[in-house]
């Protein structure tokens, strides 16, 4: 019985040997499997740090015309606080004439601006007199708003910092409020599991948990938040190997870039030196002993205790945090009590707290697309340099979703039915300056802007009148047929387009016919200059997708997107100087060495002289034609030019205009795609005019060449006349492309009307 | 011609220590590019020679100056970030589109050089002698050759 019973012990602790054999080889390469995950983590790039894209720089200049409240937005936007007197970077004062900035150091991607300061002083809306550090200058550029990241899926947002870089304070803070013992642990604290659980018995349910930062840190790297047994004994064991490989300060230095304090909107806010600066706009060397609280507390839990969102909550953490401070002697006991009850002082406008701009941003990807990877783009923290006007910006936005309020009650629309889409480029630069792809600006999801291929309707026709004008038969005041047109295609089908006012105008001038945007005349002058000649001027101007050569094309009935109206209408705008539109100024390193520049390009696509009269008629349009509103909302001497557009069934409403410097095209529909009661006069041009009405705009004069004249002409009989002539106009011509014929400007005189009737009327 | 005067920018750039002042004028006088024809620099480009008809706007006379001098130091991704950077505050400034053209031929992209000059040909039609002058410039680029 006995032996039966050694036997089976044996047996038994056999069995248990081999077993713990087995176990301690799987616990072995397990410990093994781990310690390279970790190794590979902590000595390989630990972070993915995504690219920031800026705005372009504000450069001041005297002459510079800019409203001091734009100027006083932007410096809000990029993070600057306003103060009676400046002393330190990053501040600014303004007295209503004056202001004063001290500029915080700059870097760009063409070299650096240290900090200084700039004294500017306004005559109105125009900058007269400029100052750096007390001397006078001709100009000065502002830091750039940081306007957006390209980050990786999980959307995590960091500034790294240094130990070294991180108040003594914060650290005793940390350690003091989230692991007592960190100094003391190998990774696992038993003494802190005990304190948590006495705590958690306490209360009598969990509010303490035993991790120490070793532990915590590496669930933020390698683990779910999952509450089990295997993921917490998982934890344990890399929190040995971590302490067991690294010192404690890399350890800290890591905690401090890892852990999670917050959300804005997609993006994920890590790392106290992000935190410090989103939450209180400064470097984390310079918080204060209440911030350093705040941020401690957040640690707990970031969403319960955002000071942003949940000012009461965080400070109630504040103050508990204050107190762990007082009790390890780190305060004393007057800053405790001074500091329980001050306010927390997050600031409302940061740098960081950036107001992204989805749509833009998306331009920005693709056109980086082509020269950097994805990877590259969200995890070596490059630094983007864009040509974003963030007031131009503003005012797009703001335009836009006032505009389309006003006009959905005004026209008794559904609430919210109407989309819509905004480019702004500078005309010669071909810079995009602006891009608005969604009535809601901070939408990320469908690009309108870029996606939304739309009939363009009318917006066509400035290429088949310059087709016309390109071919030495016509000339700007060329008779033109405005009679019903049928045109029979070869599957039968016939074409018959009408009017907009369903009416016909018979014989009318070259420029009229485009002026009046009329349907009729446009498609029979497109048919006479041949469809193949009209794709060509597309091309010419840049359009680079397949135009059929339909008669139906000459009235826009082909689709494309507002972005690439845009590339088309900036050749237009520039004088026949074809410059891609681009985003990307330059990108550089982290470190900020130049990687990449994107410097200007230009091609003379069209010549000079049908250019200069297609500006002329596309004067005439803002004048007296389908665009005549503008000249109600702006000065006339800017001489603005442009086309209304307006697809089939109303589906879709364009405006395309210039001035001398800027170029904007709007586009306003429906997503169903369903007709709406409105024109591109009714709809996309009130767009465009709020969009620029508080805006500075050049005046546009279009370029003249020696081949270039202006005649006295009779319009309606088609030829020349003289000055003081019946009806006689001063119209521009190309030299060689005259009208043929003459009127006897002395006998139509003396026949037509009394002496009389001349000297009263 | 084009590789010594590059040569000679190179070297010059060592030379100047006071950032964007004036430029010495004897070492002007041995510059390569004192060799230039004369009509290049009677309006539009740089001026070798002393004289500088700068524009009024002083923000763009700065960074034509700037430009200038990064040009003469060989600098000439420097000068041409500078140039578009006067662009901007100006963009139908003759004079930039013209040092944009010169910029592009000496680093031998013949077609961008042509370009700049048909823009700044554009810009500069109602002054018959700037007109010439940049014509001169065009026909040089389009035959390859100063």
């Amino acid at each position: 019985m006995k032996n039966h019973s050694t036997s089976r012990f044996k047996t038994f602790v056999s069995w248990l040997l081999k077993l713990a054999i087995v176990g301690g080889v799987v616990l072995a390469i397990l410990m093994a499997y781990l310690d390279a995950q970790i190794r590979e983590k902590f000595e390989g790039k630990r972070w993915a740090l995504p690219a920031k894209v800026f705005a372009r720089p504000l450069e001041l200049y005297p002459s510079l015309v800019i409203k001091p409240k734009y100027l006083v937005q932007e410096l809000d936007q990029i993070g600057y606080q306003r103060v009676p007197n400046v002393q330190t970077p990053g501040q600014y004062s303004y007295n209503g004439q004056e202001m004063d900035i001290f500029r915080r150091y700059v870097k760009l991607y063409d070299g650096d601006e240290t900090a200084a300061r700039i004294h500017i002083r306004f005559n109105n809306e125009v900058i007269d007199g400029l100052w750096l550090d007390g001397k006078p200058t001709t100009l000065a550029r502002l830091e750039p708003l940081l306007i957006g990241g390209i980050y990786p899926k999980h959307n995590e947002d960091r500034q790294l910092i240094q130990l070294s870089e991180a108040p003594e304070l914060l650290l005793k803070t940390l350690v003091a409020v989230e692991d007592r013992d960190f100094h003391h642990h190998f990774g696992i604290s038993f003494k802190g599991i005990a304190r948590a659980m006495v705590m958690n018995v306490q209360s009598g349910r969990l509010v303490q948990g035993g991790s120490t930062l070793t532990q915590q840190l590496v669930k933020n790297f390698f683990l779910t938040r999952e509450r089990t047994l295997i993921r917490k004994a998982t934890e344990a064991l890399m929190a040995l190997l971590v302490e067991l490989h690294y010192s404690k300060n890399d350890i800290l230095e890591t905690y401090l870039n890892e852990v999670y304090l917050g959300q804005s909107g997609r993006r994920a806010i890590h790392g106290f030196g992000l935190a410090s600066q989103f939450y209180f706009g400064k470097h984390i060397g310079n918080l204060t002993a209440p911030e350093i609280a705040t941020l401690v507390g957040m640690v707990k839990g970031p969403s319960v205790y955002n000071p942003k969102r949940k000012p009461e909550n965080a400070i109630a953490r504040r103050n508990v945090v204050l107190n762990v401070m007082h009790e390890q002697g780190l305060i004393s006991d007057y800053q405790l009590a001074v500091w329980e009850k001050r306010q927390l002082d997050v600031v409302q406008y940061s740098q960081y707290q950036r107001v992204e701009y989805p749509a833009f941003l998306d331009l920005v990807k693709r056109q980086l697309r082509s020269d950097y990877a994805d990877s590259d783009l969200t995890s070596e923290g490059l630094r983007i340099y864009t040509s974003l006007d963030p007031i131009i910006q503003r005012s797009a936005e703001q335009a836009m979703s006032k505009r389309l309020a006003q006009l959905e009650s005004g026209y008794r629309m559904p609430q919210d039915s109407l989309q819509g889409a905004i480019v702004v480029a500078s005309t010669e630069s071909g810079e995009v300056e602006a891009v608005v792809g969604d009535r809601n600006p901070r939408f990320f999801g469908f690009n309108r802007a870029l996606d939304a291929n739309r009939s363009i309707g009318s917006l066509a026709k400035p290429a088949v009148y310059l087709t016309a004008l390109r071919s030495p038969q016509y000339h700007y005041i060329t008779p033109l047929d405005d009679s019903e047109i049928k045109i029979a295609s070869t599957n039968g089908h016939v074409w018959q387009p009408e009017n907009y006012s369903k009416k016909s105008h018979g014989t009318l001038p070259l420029y009229q016919a485009m002026a009046r945007s009329l349907n009729q005349a446009t498609a029979r002058l497109g048919l006479q200059v041949g469809l193949e000649n009209i794709v060509k001027t597309f091309n010419d101007l840049g359009v680079k997708q397949h135009i059929p050569a339909y008669p139906s094309i000459v009235l826009g009935a082909f689709e494309m997107n507002p972005f690439d109206v845009a590339q088309m209408y900036q050749t237009i705008a520039a004088s026949g100087f074809h410059t891609p539109l681009k985003t990307i100024r330059g990108v550089t390193t982290a470190k900020g060495e130049l990687l990449s520049r994107y410097g200007y390009e230009v091609k003379q696509a069209i010549k000079t002289e049908p250019i200069y009269l297609l500006q002329k008629i596309m004067q005439q349009v803002v004048r007296e034609g389908t665009a005549r509103y503008l000249n109600t909302q702006f000065n006339e001497s800017l001489n603005l030019a442009g086309k209304t557009g307006t697809s089939d069934s109303q589906r879709d409403s364009w405006f395309a205009g210039f001035s001398g410097d800027k170029l904007a095209v709007v586009w306003l529909g429906r997503d169903d795609n369903e007709s709406m009661p409105l024109t591109g006069a009714s709809g996309a041009l009130r767009v465009w005019a709020q969009t620029f009405k508080d805006l500075p705009l050049k005046p546009l004069y279009p370029l003249p060449t020696e081949n270039i004249v202006e005649q006295w002409v009779d319009v309606e009989q088609n030829a020349l006349s003289s000055e003081g002539c019946d009806g006689a106009q001063l119209l521009p011509f190309i030299k060689d492309q005259l009208p043929l014929m003459s009127v006897d400007c002395a006998n139509q005189s003396s026949t037509e009307k009394p002496w009389w009737s001349r000297i009263f009327n | 011609m084009k590789l010594i005067v590059i040569a000679l920018l190179v070297a010059l750039s060592g030379c100047s220590t006071n950032q964007y002042q004036s430029i010495d004028q004897s070492q002007i006088e041995n510059h390569a590019l004192a060799q230039l024809p004369n009509w290049y620099h009677d309006k539009l480009g740089l001026q070798l020679h002393g004289g500088n008809k700068y524009p009024q706007n002083g923000a763009l006379k700065t960074l034509l100056q700037q430009a200038d001098l990064e040009f003469i130091r060989g600098n000439f991704q420097a000068c041409q970030i500078l140039l578009e950077r006067a662009q901007r505050i100006s963009t139908r400034e003759a004079s930039v589109y013209v040092r944009l053209s010169y910029l592009f031929w000496l680093e031998g992209n013949i077609r961008g050089a042509e370009q700049m000059a048909r823009r700044a040909l554009a810009l500069v039609v109602s002054d018959q002698i700037t007109s010439e002058e940049v014509k001169r410039l065009l026909q040089a680029i389009q035959a390859n050759q100063y």
